[in-house]
């Protein structure tokens, strides 16, 4: 059922899709009307407008609200939890048709939220971070998942830093945002991957001042590197610190390759990273569909009573293998 | 007592005497410290070069924020919005290097751009009587938002800014290590120094700062040096968004946020009265190198984990008091003392 659910699903957004490329403005115009009266969605997008770990969502929403004549409200939370609850109150306070949310303050935070909203009726979804049991409980009034399941995506992110050239012994570090642990549920699922085959790894805390301006980073780890000098790796699930690593390893007075890097996301400077050799892998989450699908979702519940639908879109990595294939989509903002 | 012969004998030689005229010794002497502890606790990385580089290399758009900010604070008012200028500015910089290819009239257009934030921000304090907190709050939420709204959100990589001249003249290597950008901040350091202090505009906003009505009755027109100053401090920040730019490669539309606290906490950490009337332009340059030191010296020491946030402010906070403690507290007695056996007063026949 599972899996006919996604099926059914991935068609739909690719017909979509298609749809959307493949006609001009009038069709598509029409093509929206046709799907019903306009309905409204806010949508929480994660962190700052623009910023790599949120650009692609927010196309990937607006992309999906044009097609199927949505009013797309957006919220910035700067990843902040409190922030997020706030949004939702003022998001419910309006009444909307939908309500796109993400589960980093977590379900004890959302649930009596969640209640009440659904009470009026209101579709709730979510994206990014799981809300496994308020899904489970809403399901069938529309409550989905569109994310990708982060521990395992850092996981996978790991097992790739192994593969390309670390060994049992080696010595590796975690950088990210340990003091939030709703934010590092990824570089858990990174540091758990090395730590299993063999490395000593240890845990750097990312400091709000870097979480705001990654290239404040850069002393930081070139002093961690200079204390560490035996250290083979570098994991990392947070965008920022992620496109500003190859700042870091040149720094450092490191070749490319001389350091394994894992990080997250395809911003442009991550690119760079990955096409120059520094940054080994990124965790791609496919970014465009966090945003496109819980639109979706939201709008075929609203519609159809379509019930909720849980799609992991994160399960591929990019390395200077694939880079080249995907770079023309990221300049594109699809990616 | 003994010693006070010859510490007279030293105060004739004119070095030692221009040294012990400086201000913000005593935070230099905690910057000092801090290195010379950090030196002790993590010798493999702080007896090395790399990390001093990194400091110069990250350090130096902070400084340049920092010393626009100390005239402000001098001046007795206050500018939040000059981490969306580095956003703003940066964009300028970068889609006008992108669209036209030529990177000087680029940093031109940035520093203007900047420039021209910071004198609206002037008009409205100074002309519209429009609080500084609350003028400079606002336009940070608006030139910060228009940025996203005119980079459509996106980041752009600017890659052939390395080929460019520009790029080798702001944020090279110098005798392939000494990041550039350091050498401009110490320029402009020094010219801010002599602005402040040795020139009628400084005066003018030290008095401006001190008591505006006083400052009237003396003929200093407050309204012109308030919006002057906000443009100079406008023009700052555009600069330090060309440096950080340049250095990266890369524009982002949220580059700047995370400076807010770390360059506010560099000028009062460097002596700045927020009272205003009271600047002190090298306890700037100090404070801005103990702040950026600091995160990375704590992780070098091998403090992990959860320690790193809580042992930073520690060092902060233990800076700040042992600057006061020097400077104003029960050892400035001692110090002002040696500082008078190393400089005569002119009752001395010194």
């Amino acid at each position: 059922m599972k899996r006919s659910t996604r099926l059914i699903t991935i068609l739909a957004v690719i017909a979509l899709i298609v749809a959307a490329c493949g006609s001009d403005e009038s069709d598509s115009d029409n093509a929206a009307a046709d799907m019903g009266d306009e309905i409204t969605v806010y949508m929480q997008m994660g962190g700052n407008q623009g910023d790599p770990s949120t650009l692609a969502r927010t196309n990937g929403a607006k992309a999906a609200a044009a097609a199927l004549n949505v009013k797309l409200i957006e919220q910035y939370s700067g990843w902040d939890p409190q922030v997020m609850i706030e949004q939702f109150k003022e998001a419910a306070a309006a009444d909307p048709d939908g309500i796109v949310i993400m589960g980093h303050p977590g379900e004890d935070a959302f649930a009596s939220l969640v209640a009440d909203a659904e009470s009026r009726g209101i579709v709730i979804t979510s994206g990014n971070n799981p809300l496994p049991t308020l899904e489970a409980e809403y399901q069938a009034a529309g409550f989905g998942y569109a994310g990708a399941d982060l521990y395992a995506g850092g996981y996978l992110t790991g097992q790739a830093m192994v593969a390309a050239g670390l060994q049992a012994g080696d010595k590796a570090v975690v950088y990210d945002i340990w003091h939030n642990e709703s934010r590092s549920v990824s570089s858990q699922g990174v540091f758990d991957a090395l730590e299993a085959a063999g490395l000593t790894v240890e845990k750097l805390d990312v400091s709000d001042e870097v979480d705001q301006e990654a290239s404040l980073a850069i002393p930081i780890l070139t002093a961690y590197l200079a204390d560490n000098p035996d250290t083979k790796a570098i994991g990392t699930q947070h965008g920022n610190v992620t496109a500003n690593l190859m700042k870091v390893l040149e720094a450092a007075g490191k070749a490319p390759g001389d350091v394994i890097v894992g990080g997250i996301d395809l911003s442009p400077a991550t690119i760079e990273g990955i096409e120059a050799g520094y940054v080994s892998v990124s965790f791609d989450q496919v970014l465009y569909l966090q945003g496109f699908l819980p639109v979706l979702q939201v709008a075929l519940n609203a519609r159809y009573l379509i019930p909720g639908l849980n799609i992991n879109t994160g399960v591929g990595t990019v390395t200077p293998a694939n880079i080249g294939e995907i770079a023309p989509l990221i300049e594109e903002g699809i990616r | 007592m003994a010693k006070r012969p010859v510490l007279t004998r030293l105060a004739k030689r004119p070095v030692l005497t221009r040294l012990a005229k400086l201000e913000s010794l005593p935070i230099a002497a905690v910057l000092l410290t801090l290195y010379l502890v950090f030196m002790i606790t993590a010798p493999n990385v702080f007896t090395g070069h790399r990390i001093y580089m990194s400091f110069l290399q990250t350090i130096p758009p902070m400084l340049v924020l920092a010393l626009g900010l100390t005239f402000v604070i001098t001046a007795g008012e206050i500018d939040l919005s000059f981490s969306a200028v580095v956003a703003f500015a940066g964009f300028v910089f970068t889609w006008w290097y992108r669209t036209v290819g030529e990177p000087w009239s680029a940093l031109l257009l940035a520093i203007l751009a900047g420039a021209l934030v910071g004198y609206i921000n002037g008009v409205l304090v100074a002309k519209i009587g429009v609080p500084s907190i609350m003028a400079t709050l606002a336009a940070q939420f608006f030139w910060a938002g228009l940025t996203v709204l005119l980079a459509g959100g996106a980041s752009w990589n600017i890659k052939g800014i390395q080929d460019e001249a520009l790029h080798g003249i702001f944020v090279g290597r110098l005798f392939g290590s000494i990041p550039a950008q350091s050498l401009w901040a110490l320029a402009l350091t020094v010219f801010c120094w002599f602005l402040l202090n040795r020139h009628r505009f400084g005066e003018e906003i030290m008095f401006v700062g001190d008591n505006p009505n006083v400052a009237r009755v003396m003929g200093i027109n407050v309204e012109r040096t308030k919006i002057k100053l906000f443009t100079m401090n406008g023009a700052m920040a555009g600069f330090a968004a060309v440096l950080l730019t340049t250095e990266m490669n890369t524009f982002w539309t949220t580059q700047g946020e995370g400076y807010l606290l770390p360059v506010m906490a560099a000028v009062f950490i460097g002596g700045s009265s927020i009272a205003g009337g009271e600047g002190f332009v090298v306890g700037t340059f100090f404070g801005a190198y103990i702040i950026g030191s600091l995160e990375a010296g704590v992780v070098a020491t091998g403090i992990g984990g959860y320690w790193t946030q809580l042992v930073s402010g520690l060092v902060m906070g233990a800076s700040v008091v042992l600057n006061i403690v020097i400077g104003d507290g029960r050892l400035a007695a001692v110090s002002n003392r040696v500082r008078s056996w190393v400089t005569p007063s002119r009752d001395d026949g010194g």
